[in-house]
């Protein structure tokens, strides 16, 4: 066990020293930090917008537009009265930047229901609150007309529901909405195809460097091949691993710093209390970390195998293939899978030991999954990688002495047989 | 104790070709032991299947008197393999360390060692360089301190001497020498009969994959060929090659033109063959009775054998 414990340490330390590992462990927080400095820069550029509302009529539909929107967080909005040339000189004012808009209305509002808005740049967040505003002030207008008394319908209009979103799954409702747990198990499925693609390929590798500098020898007669492979993999994967933490460590750490942030980039506290990370039940953190770990298992093995079977570079990348291809069934699967995760595709695809260790964290993410099928899958799992290590171990075995052409498949086969 | 090496009737095939052919050695324990042979004569492979690299297809290897090869044993075997690798881009120190702590030296034992070895071969300094900055020879002595760091008790070398320079060749030669005096026991394979001449206490000779015959150094000379006779000229050789023709005196000569090997044909006298030498002229700076070099013996044993290469392995990695 000592002996497999040093090949599991040297793995991972000089991994871990390589210029690699750190520049693909800073780039993922400094990723993370444009994207929360590019929230906040966007919500500083939004804070307010100052437009001017155009009043082309004489029942001053535009004036109690200007006081609906005095309330606005976002919106200052200044009356102007209609006059020659108005038009174009506010024009001229959006172009130069110095008004982010202009909205004209008329007496005809309440009867037609038309306004129109004129601005260099349309945001959504914008448009939604000037659209509410107008259809508060249009509602009130029409109903003073019935002869409504004004203050019963500022009273009416005063209550504004708010709406909670909870997602129910397993018997649990969290506060999630739909949007979230779709990018959350989206953007799992790619960390898992890109984490057990590159460290499988560092096994890879790694068994190559041993083989073609000869210290495999010294190895061998030193350490049972398994030995040497397990360490191999479990050192791997505790890079991988600990590049996970580097990540997800450091996100939080961005996360609880975003007010100091926007302060220091001049916006309020608020725009950047809005940013969040999508919220991870633990229990999808472990399926993730589960079938991570199952998956990195099941493939490193294979791509272990492919590095003790070939000679040089070229040899891997080629014999590499099959094994990329079963990993690529997966990621093509990927937009399906979040799609209709309750498909029989998407079934079959999360029992199959080869694509489960992204089908089945993404199901479950997504809450079409029950504790019985997740345990199936995970026992199935297990079953393939035990039968998956065994064959790669045994043309492991014989394949790091051999050098020379690479084995056919019937060659292979024997290796198996006879390991 | 146990004898630390026992072979025993080993035979390793490749594709067809037979690498090895049921072969047996005994290495004693506290000697220097040479297996010699030329290229393709089985050598590397009989070493791997003794590490354990290699299983028999048929036959038992026996160390320390246990059953099993090499890596049931890895703590006290050293091994030098033909083919030198190491990691290229770790540290020297950290290569030692893990090398030793893969045989299952702990880790600050290990260390200390190694820092020690490598003082002594004068690489200090380079102890936390990358192995990839070295010189080949450093790269060499680098290997030779990962087979003897853990302090075996028996080392194993294949080819030691290959690709080292003179001064760095005597360096592991001293060393092989210091181990035997602290009572180890080392083997070494080599086709360089000089080395083994003077190394060896015992020696095998084998030539495609069989062995020709082995014993210690003077039973090897005694038990092949007969009195042999060094002669070297010094100017004239007079009638020498008439009298070196002659098949009653000399049964075969090697000569290498200003001196000569002769191997006296049976009942022939060495007296008789300097007086005729002296008598027809030729001027002689030496004339000593001898017995046959390893070298002579070497050739005569392998040599229309070893004019033939051997068959290579079929499915690589078959190199003997």
């Amino acid at each position: 066990m000592r002996k497999v414990w040093a090949v599991i340490r040297r793995e991972f330390i000089e991994r871990v020293r390589t210029k690699w590992f750190w520049v693909s462990a800073i780039l993922g927080p400094v990723l993370f930090a444009g994207i929360i400095v590019f929230q906040i820069m966007q919500s500083v550029g939004g804070g307010v917008r100052n437009i001017a509302v155009v009043d082309t009529g004489k029942l001053g539909y535009g004036t109690r537009i200007v006081e609906a929107l005095g309330a606005s967080r976002t919106i200052r909005a200044d009356g102007v009265k209609l006059g020659p040339a108005v038009l174009d000189s506010l024009t001229s004012l959006v172009e130069t930047k110095q008004l982010n808009g202009f909205l004209i209305v008329g007496d005809s509002l309440p009867t037609d229901g038309e306004a129109e808005y004129r601005a260099s740049n349309l945001s959504l967040q914008t448009i939604e609150e000037l659209q509410r505003t107008l259809n508060r002030v249009v509602e009130k207008a029409r109903l003073e007309g019935k002869g409504v008394n004004p203050t019963v319908v500022d009273w009416a209009q005063a209550l504004r529901v708010t709406l909670d979103q909870k997602k129910c799954q397993r018997g649990a409702c969290t506060k999630e909405s739909a949007g979230e747990s779709f990018i959350l198990a989206y953007v799992m499925a790619i960390l898992l195809f890109m984490a057990i693609l590159l460290y499988g390929v560092n096994v890879m590798s790694s068994v190559l460097e041993e083989k073609t500098t000869r210290i495999i020898e010294v190895l061998v007669s030193s350490l049972r091949p398994f030995q040497l492979m397990l360490g191999k993999v479990v050192g791997a994967g505790a890079v991988s691993f600990f590049q996970f933490v580097i990540w997800g460590v450091s996100a939080r750490v961005l996360i609880s710093l975003r007010v100091p942030i926007a302060r220091a980039l001049g916006a309020d506290a608020a725009s950047a209390q809005n940013i969040t990370l999508p919220h991870v039940p633990f229990a999808t953190l472990a399926v993730f970390m589960a079938f991570f770990l199952g998956g990195f298992l099941l493939y490193s093995s294979m791509f272990a195998a492919v590095g003790a079977m070939s000679s040089n570079e070229q040899e891997a990348r080629q014999a590499q293939q099959p094994v990329t291809y079963l990993l690529m069934i997966s990621y093509f699967s990927i937009i399906g899978l979040t799609n209709d995760p309750s498909s029989t595709f998407a079934r079959t695809l999360s029992m199959v030991p080869f694509t489960s260790p992204i089908a089945t964290p993404v199901r479950w993410t997504a809450g079409s999954m029950g504790t019985v099928e997740l345990a199936a899958s995970l026992v199935l799992l297990l079953l393939g990688i035990v039968g998956v290590t065994w064959v790669a171990a045994r043309i492991y075995r014989v394949g790091i002495l051999m050098t020379g052409k690479r084995p056919t498949m019937k060659e292979l086969v024997r290796w198996v047989r006879t390991a | 104790m146990a004898e630390p090496v026992i072979v025993d009737r080993v035979t390793k095939r490749f594709a067809g070709h037979t690498a090895v052919d049921a072969l047996s050695l005994s290495v004693p324990s506290g000697i220097i032991y040479g297996l010699l042979g030329p290229n393709g004569a089985g050598k590397t492979t009989t070493i791997r299947m003794i590490m354990d690299i290699y299983e028999p297809d048929s036959g038992v290897v026996r160390l320390f008197g246990q059953v099993g090869g090499g890596r049931q044993h890895s703590a006290h075997i050293g091994y030098l393999p033909e083919e030198r690798g190491l990691y290229p881009k770790m540290r020297v120190l950290d290569v030692l360390v893990f090398l030793a702590e893969a045989k299952g030296v702990a880790r600050g034992v290990a260390r200390e060692k190694a820092s020690t070895w490598l003082d002594r071969l004068g690489l200090a300094d380079w102890r936390m360089r990358k192995v990839s900055d070295l010189s080949k020879g450093m790269q060499q002595k680098v290997q030779f301190i990962s087979a003897i760091l853990h302090d075996p008790d028996l080392i194993i070398l294949d080819e030691p001497f290959s690709g080292l320079d003179p001064v760095n060749s005597q360096v592991l030669r001293d060393s092989v020498v210091e181990y035997r005096r602290a009572g180890k026991t080392v083997l070494f394979s080599t086709h360089i009969m000089e080395h083994a001449e003077q190394l060896c206490d015992r020696l095998c000779i084998i030539a495609r994959g069989k062995k020709l015959i082995d014993g210690t150094l003077a039973e090897v000379k005694s038990t092949h060929g007969g009195k042999h006779v060094i002669v070297a000229f010094d100017g004239s050789q007079g009638g020498a090659q008439q009298i070196f023709a002659d098949r009653r005196l000399v049964a075969k000569i090697q000569d290498f033109g200003q001196q000569a090997e002769l191997e006296l044909a049976l009942g022939a006298d060495a007296q008789e063959i300097l007086r005729a030498l002296v008598g027809s002229g030729a001027r002689l700076a030496r004339f000593e009775l001898a017995s046959p070099s390893l070298h002579k013996i070497f050739v005569d044993l392998v040599g229309p054998e070893a004019a033939t290469p051997a068959a290579t392995g079929g499915n690589g990695g078959a190199r003997a």
